[in-house]
């Protein structure tokens, strides 16, 4: 062949050695099947012939989870949440509004800083999107006060663990109302991540622990 | 001789020259053949061939035919009452398969394939020339024969050629098997469609007043025809009067391009015979229907010319390509009738089968997978049905639908003539409901990128490009899979001996004895079931079928309207014909 600079099929080694494995496999079934010398293989036995289309298994391409938003259900969202109590956390919280970010604060700090650290219960949840989020719910005060919008809040994410609910605001009731799905839906697909490591994405840069945090400085009017 | 892992006692690289007036079958004017391992070679012309019951080559079972676009040279064998040979390889459908996706600086024909590799080639003019001589036909000067069989002879040399270099990168048992189906090609080419000739011709002569009797009738309605021109700015003042809002280009002016046309016509049902009225006008061209002496529609069927692999014959040649309601021209011949079977919502099936999600399987299998779609997403309760959620499930529809041609919500709200936040959330329905197909789509998408290629049920490859667009990617294997099943289908129907006359994107057309059409269009059900079997590794399709018989004519519903006004003014011109 004269060197044209016109590309060469035969230099597509890939497709070369994917087809030749092909017919090599072919050629093994054929032989393993022949009973006789002069079998003459079916050329055309299509389930011999058939490739798998069973693309995600051939590449193993496997979402990778970086992010994990921590913040209540969006009102049109159809939500669940993690069964399992290893899941689940109850933790002490710092919420700047304005920023609308929540922090995780070590334990250790409190009761540091007075009034603005909130003890809440973080559930693991997940939309129909497959969208894995915490959902963070007040805790009944140390009197056991629980106002309605926290109490309905707690109701709806323990619902969340049967079936498939959507959450949203009543001004008027002053609590959440919730939705149930009345189609029979598949349960959800749970991301093969440990808890500890939800926490980890999910508050990777959102951890306070201690008080010189630029957070905590700022709430002082330190910074 | 082996091939890949199969061995094959004789190879033959075949080629004939013929004349083929436009609808008619090819008239063999010369042949070579010759056989790799002997050398031996065999250059006949027309009256040296023309008396013998079979060909002057072997086709038995453990031969092998390999040509270059076979389907012509198989259907010079049915011209002259010859069996087809048992295996055949394709080398244009190899090289379409081996460089789809790529370029082909000199396209996809023999010198395009001799280019490629690097071969010096005939002149494209000498070539012409030649092609031309024997397109010719009648009787040949010696000069003429020595050079036509040379001319024929040099092609089936370079098939020698490349078979070289492409068998590396074939997978044989593949390759087989598209060379079967271009026997069933040369099979439904040489069967073609039926047609009411006379009514072609009355047609054909009377186009030019038919067309402006046309815009006279149907332009009534809408006055927005100058003569024969489209007036924009008088049909935006259709729209605003019959409040249509109508999708713009950029520069504001509006989208006048048939797709938007058709995008509109599913919202707007009003718009119907304005947009086939102006693809009558602006698309077909009569002269160009290829209709033969015998009253039948044949053209090539361009197997394997889409990325797909579909067919996609001309659009003005095949009577399935222009405007719909010419397609009521198919009538079949005395005595016979016509049967047309199709696969039911056939993408939407394999995408259920092959992505195995079981809601979607179980939607399909429902028998209406629309309306089960809705009921899944919880939009239509459990005991809905078509006529109590007519518009629900129109909705659900679109919304399928355009999920397979990778619509986006802007696109689907105008399919729908709702707003885009409701598109959005039908989208977002079928992504909650269809979670495994779309994990299935998103790997598929993903192993293309990764491999630069992706592959059918039987080895039809895309590979891609620099240009390759992810949502063709994502489509290719509900339409390269379809179009796998439909080829499937041919081969099984018309190795029974049914005579199919066209394979039409998901459906076959046949013809029988009137005595016989239940039996053969049911035979033709099975096949095609049989096909899905197969593609679908098990799971069924589902097929419906229309029966036509003599007199009555194919009809379809979309182009009745328009059939019938151009049929009144064909008995206008009638019955003044008569008067005077």
């Amino acid at each position: 062949m004269k060197d044209t600079g016109i590309k060469n099929l035969g230099s597509e080694n890939s497709s070369q050695q994917h087809n030749h494995n092909e017919d090599q496999q072919y050629a093994q079934n054929e032989d393993r099947d022949r009973t006789g010398v002069a079998a003459q293989p079916d050329l055309f036995d299509l389930t011999r012939l058939r490739l798998s289309q069973d693309f995600a298994a051939e590449i193993g391409v496997k979402k990778a989870l970086l992010t994990v938003p921590v913040h209540r259900p969006d009102r049109q969202w159809f939500v669940r949440v993690h069964p399992d109590p290893e899941f689940r956390l109850e933790a002490a919280v710092l919420e700047m509004k304005d920023d609308r970010e929540t922090y995780l604060v070590d334990p250790v700090l409190l009761p540091e800083p007075p009034g603005e650290v909130i003890p809440k219960v973080l559930f693991t949840a997940i939309n129909r999107q497959g969208v894995v989020f915490l959902w963070p719910v007040h805790l009944p005060n140390t009197d056991g006060r629980h106002d309605e919008w926290n109490r309905s809040a707690l109701e709806a994410a323990e619902m969340a663990i049967g079936c498939w609910i959507r959450v949203a605001s009543n001004i008027s009731l002053g609590a959440y109302e919730v939705f149930e799905a009345s189609a029979d839906l598949p349960d959800p697909k749970w991301p093969d991540v440990s808890f500890k490591k939800l926490l980890e994405i999910a508050f990777r840069d959102r951890l306070i622990r201690s008080l010189d945090h630029a957070v905590i400085k700022k709430l002082q009017g330190a910074l | 001789m082996r091939f890949g892992s199969v061995d094959f006692k004789e190879v033959w690289f075949g080629d004939f020259e013929f004349a083929a007036s436009a609808g008619d079958r090819p008239q063999p004017v010369c042949l070579v053949a010759h056989e790799l391992s002997t050398g031996r070679s065999v250059r006949l012309f027309q009256e040296q061939f023309r008396h013998l019951k079979e060909p002057p080559y072997s086709i038995a079972s453990d031969s092998l035919f390999v040509a270059y676009y076979a389907s012509a040279e198989l259907g010079c064998h049915l011209a002259l009452g010859w069996a087809l040979p048992a295996n055949v390889i394709d080398l244009y459908v190899e090289f379409r398969g081996l460089t789809n996706g790529s370029e082909t600086p000199a396209g996809a024909g023999l010198l395009g394939a001799l280019i490629y590799f690097g071969h010096d080639v005939m002149e494209g003019i000498e070539k012409e020339k030649m092609r031309q001589l024997a397109l010719r036909g009648g009787e040949y000067t010696d000069t003429e024969r020595q050079a036509l069989l040379a001319y024929c002879e040099s092609d089936v040399m370079a098939l020698r050629k490349l078979i070289n270099q492409m068998l590396p990168a074939l997978n044989i048992h593949h390759a087989l098997l598209r060379g079967r189906f271009m026997k069933a090609v040369a099979h439904m080419e040489h069967t073609g469609v039926p047609i009411d000739a006379e009514s072609f011709v009355l047609l054909k002569e009377n186009w030019d007043h038919i067309q402006d009797q046309l815009i006279r009738r149907v332009d009534a309605d809408y006055g927005v025809f100058e003569g024969r021109t489209f007036k924009s700015d008088q049909f935006a003042r259709w729209l605003l009067e019959n409040n249509i809002p109508w999708p713009q280009l950029q520069s504001g002016r509006l989208a006048l391009d048939d797709d938007t046309f058709r995008e509109m016509e599913h919202v707007h049902p009003k718009i119907r015979p304005l947009r086939q009225l102006r693809v009558s006008l602006s698309q077909m061209r009569l002269a160009d229907l290829a209709v033969g002496p015998d009253r039948r529609n044949r053209t090539l069927l361009s197997p394997f010319r889409a990325r797909t692999g579909r067919n996609q014959p001309s659009n003005t040649a095949f009577i399935f390509g222009p405007a719909v309601w010419l397609r009521c021209l198919i009538q079949p011949m005395f005595m016979m009738g016509i049967g047309y079977a199709d696969w039911c919502q056939r993408e939407f099936g394999i995408a259920a089968a092959l992505s195995g999600d079981e809601a979607m399987q179980a939607a399909y299998l429902s028998g209406d997978p629309y309306l089960a779609f809705a009921k899944q997403a919880g939009a239509a309760p459990p005991d809905a049905t078509k006529a109590s959620h007519s518009q629900i499930r129109e909705q659900f529809k679109a919304c399928a639908l355009a999920v397979q041609y990778g619509m986006e919500a802007e696109s689907l709200a105008r399919r729908i003539g709702q707003p885009v936040w409701q598109a959005r959330q039908l989208l977002r329905l079928h992504h909650e409901t269809y979670e495994k197909f779309w994990k299935w789509s998103d790997a598929a998408v993903d192993y293309a990128m990764l491999n630069g290629r992706l592959h059918t049920v039987f080895g039809w490859v895309i590979r891609v490009g620099a240009q390759t667009n992810p949502r063709m990617l994502r489509n290719f294997p509900m339409q390269a899979n379809g179009s796998e099943m439909l080829r499937l289908a041919c081969c099984l129907a018309t190795e029974r001996g049914i005579r199919v006359c066209a394979p039409i994107h998901d459906a076959l057309l046949i013809e029988s004895p009137l005595e016989r059409l239940e039996l053969e269009v049911a035979r033709t059900q099975e096949a095609m079931a049989e096909a899905s079997r197969a593609v679908l590794d098990g799971f069924e399709l589902r097929t419906e079928a229309k029966l036509f018989r003599y007199p009555e004519r194919f009809a379809d519903e979309r182009g009745a309207a328009m059939w019938n006004t151009v049929w009144q003014i064909i008995e206008e011109i009638r019955g003044r014909a008569a008067c005077a």
